[in-house]
């Protein structure tokens, strides 16, 4: 039964609350829209308020839209939405931890001294020079002691060692980074999600594929199997077309209906032409690429398991055809190892032209006019002009040419290599698991 | 018809959905905004069975539309029926009746209904399953956006047709492309996961009769431990775990062990290349393990 909010709830702000929320949504990239707050609210009228878990799940299934924000959503929720109960324990605990960070700045201005003066620190720096362990404090403070007590140290070395303490707190403070997102990226592997579309995975989607450390690679191989399954399933996909899909075929009209005296009474369409997608991966292994390399390579396991009529290649000065291994069904490993062991590309120098040239003619069977290449590049590579001139080349004879760069999007200015290349051919980043998914399954 | 949740809740059960307590409220809600549900989902979660198990739950005609790439509205809304049209000319030719209108032939006698416009004009609350819609193009999609929101169908010749009757709409996606944000804001959503081992237990006892307490268990436990722990293409379903259930119980099994289950795994796993996975990451003695763990969930067997 409806009931209005008003109703529900005296002399509080519901409404207001939800548009906080819906806009903290929005913050963390979540498209919650005034339709969604509308309906929001429309279901609120509909269920017990007082149940948190009918509360949680209403706006849940009117604000959330995918799975994968369904754990964004259900992080800020419990941030926000929070009991009377937990919300004045949690002021309490506030208060405590406002005086005690007060506290703990207060010995690190004394701490870190140098000649009897302060260090001059920001309070976000002091605040992480608390959160140190107290081994790594001590350690601090010896160097900055050892520092003050050295020969011919003079007061005008006090900025010298206020860069040295900022950037071993730099240090500290991204290494710790590191070691949190490790955590998160892992804590969930036992949850209750049994597919790779476990919320636990969205960080390691979202992280710079160089960045992935080796505790996380399982998981990550893991993604990039389900991704390379995704495309599959896109390329394989059967096409069903209705009778009609095709265009008009008039003289099959004319003729199937000469026997109702010409009235055309069954209309007669050409069957829809159906074109077999051919993919063609060309993947830089040069030195720049490596630790990208690694992971397309996985990519591209997973996906010949798959897809069989598919063609790979790795280049750095010239071009090496790996589709013979994969069509041989060599498993992952023995892959990586002919790849990076016994590879005459892996980690050299690059030369695209001659990669290039070196398909049009080895493979130029393979180069068609449904073939859609894909190069994993980050377009660094000698002889540019003469690269680009073959890539526009190699483009007149194909479908498609898509280039994905793994480089961030941010760093494309720095180099005229990406913008020659991307003047040519169509470019997509791809330096997260995400962006790969984003660009293989929708924009292929 | 209006329904209350508790109501809905013990009809799921009487249909013999077993759902948790936010999925009901979810469908409650679809039902209350008179809004279309996305739900979304592995294969084999129950998504498809969600619209018939609506349809029986209302009382209401089940309206399928199943999509497929290349769908589109002729297929999907309407079609003239141009054969019936031809003759009715060439009658009235040959009968020298008076001449026809335009509008005589672009009526309802020479309309042939599809899905979208059968729930549109249903006399009837109807519930329109709209089922795998990531599966269809995404210009169908965008065409789907005035059915959804508004309630009606433009046809150039009869002009805008509003609901009768504002259908119940499902909508089904197994996820294999994204859908448009346009699409999405038009519905409430729902993700259905694969079941908690006791949800799947339920779902065993209410779909197999007759099986034992303890089969059903290591049955759910069984299913559970391969879609967790074993790097499958594709995870068992409820379908076929339920199909695995009714092939034990035929075979008079009252309990599970390694043995048996590497025996009728074929009803399980569907591809070579999941059994041998299954063979290389789990085997029977991994089966036997699982199951000697965490206690026998029923009565003690005696059949081993």
């Amino acid at each position: 039964m409806r009931v209005p909010l008003k109703d529900k709830i005296s002399g509080q702000h519901l409404e207001e609350n939800l548009a906080t929320f819906t806009g903290l949504l929005r913050q963390e990239g979540l498209p919650v829209g005034t339709t969604e707050m509308i309906d929001a609210l429309y279901a609120l009228e509909r269920i017990d308020i007082a149940s948190r878990r009918s509360f949680k799940t209403a706006l849940q299934a009117t604000l959330v839209k995918s799975r994968r924000d369904q754990a964004v959503f259900s992080r800020l929720f419990d941030h926000y939405f929070v009991p009377v109960e937990e919300h004045r324990h949690r002021a309490e605990e506030m208060m405590i931890r406002e005086e005690e960070y007060a506290r703990q700045l207060e010995r690190a201005t004394t701490e870190l001294q140098f000649k009897g003066e302060d260090l001059q620190l920001s309070l976000e720096e002091l605040g992480q020079y608390s959160a140190l362990s107290a081994e790594q404090r001590t350690r601090l403070q010896d160097f900055v002691r050892q520092t003050e007590n050295g020969h011919n140290v003079e007061p005008r070395f006090k900025p010298i060692l206020e860069n040295i303490v900022k950037s071993h707190l730099r240090y500290c403070r991204s290494r710790d980074n590191q070691q949190n997102h490790n955590t998160v990226s892992t804590g969930n592997a036992d949850g209750a999600g049994t597919g790779s579309d476990s919320p636990g995975n969205d960080m390691l989607r979202e992280i710079d594929i160089e960045m992935i450390s080796a505790s996380d690679l399982p998981a990550a191989e893991e993604l990039l199997k389900s991704l390379s399954r995704k495309l599959a399933i896109q390329i394989l996909r059967r096409r069903r077309s209705g009778p009609r899909s095709g265009p008009l075929d008039l003289r099959r009209s004319l003729r199937d209906n000469m026997r109702f005296g010409g009235i055309i009474f069954n209309l007669k369409h050409k069957p829809k032409r159906r074109s077999k997608q051919q993919i063609m991966l060309i993947c830089d292994v040069s030195a720049s690429m490596k630790s990208y390399s690694t992971f397309v390579i996985h990519f591209l396991h997973g996906l010949h398991e798959v897809v069989r009529d598919l063609s790979c290649f790795s280049f750095s000065d010239n071009l090496e055809d790996l589709t013979t291994e994969l069509k041989g069904r060599a498993n992952l490993k023995q892959l990586l190892d002919r790849v990076i062991r016994h590879s005459r590309t892996w980690g050299g120098g690059t030369d695209i032209g001659a990669a290039i040239e070196g398909l049009a003619e080895k493979h130029s069977d393979r180069i068609n006019a449904k073939t859609t290449v894909i190069f994993v590049s980050d377009t660094k590579t000698v002889k540019l002009d003469q690269a680009v001139i073959k890539l526009k080349k190699l483009k007149e004879r194909v479908k498609r040419v898509i280039w994905l760069n793994p480089l961030p999007t941010d760093r494309w200015p720095d180099y005229r290599s990406v913008g020659l290349v991307a003047e040519v051919v169509e470019m997509w980043p791809c330096s997260t698991i995400a962006q790969l998914e984003e660009v293989l399954t929708g924009r292929l | 018809m209006t329904i209350s949740l508790q109501k809905l809740r013990n009809s799921f059960e009487e249909a013999g959905y077993i759902c948790d307590e936010n999925t009901a409220l979810t469908v409650f809600l679809a039902l209350e905004l008179q809004k279309p549900l996305l739900i979304e989902g592995a294969p084999g979660v129950g998504k498809t069975e969600m619209g018939k198990v609506l349809a029986e739950i209302l009382e209401s005609e089940l309206i399928r539309l199943q999509c497929y790439e290349g769908l589109d509205e002729t297929k999907a809304l309407y079609e003239w029926n141009y054969q019936r049209q031809l003759l009715r000319i060439q009658l009235n030719r040959e009968l020298g009746e008076e001449q026809i209108r335009e509008e005589d032939l672009f009526s309802d006698r020479y309309l042939l209904e599809r899905p979208l416009l059968k729930a549109i004009r249903s006399e009837k609350r109807a519930v329109l399953l709209i089922d795998e819609v990531d599966k269809c193009d995404p210009e169908f999609e965008a065409f789907l956006f005035e059915v959804l929101s508004d309630f009606q169908v433009s046809i150039p010749e009869l002009g805008t047709i509003p609901a009768n009757n504002i259908p119940v709409v499902v909508l089904t996606s197994n996820n294999e492309r994204e859908l448009s944000d346009g699409l999405k804001r038009r519905c409430l959503y729902l993700y259905l996961d694969f079941p908690e081992v006791d949800k799947e237990v339920q779902i065993i006892k209410a779909k197999v009769p007759g099986i034992a307490d303890r089969l059903a268990w290591e049955t759910a436990r069984v299913v559970a431990h391969l879609r967790r722990q074993a790097d499958l293409r594709k995870k068992p379903s409820i379908a076929e775990t339920l199909d695995w259930a009714r092939a034990l119980v035929s075979l008079n099994c009252n309990c599970l062990d390694g043995k048996t289950v590497a025996g009728t795994l074929n009803i399980l796993l569907k591809t070579r290349a999941d059994q041998q996975t299954f063979k290389q990451e789990i085997g029977i003695d991994g089966i036997d393990k699982t199951l000697s763990q965490g206690g026998n969930g029923g009565e003690i067997c005696g059949c081993r």
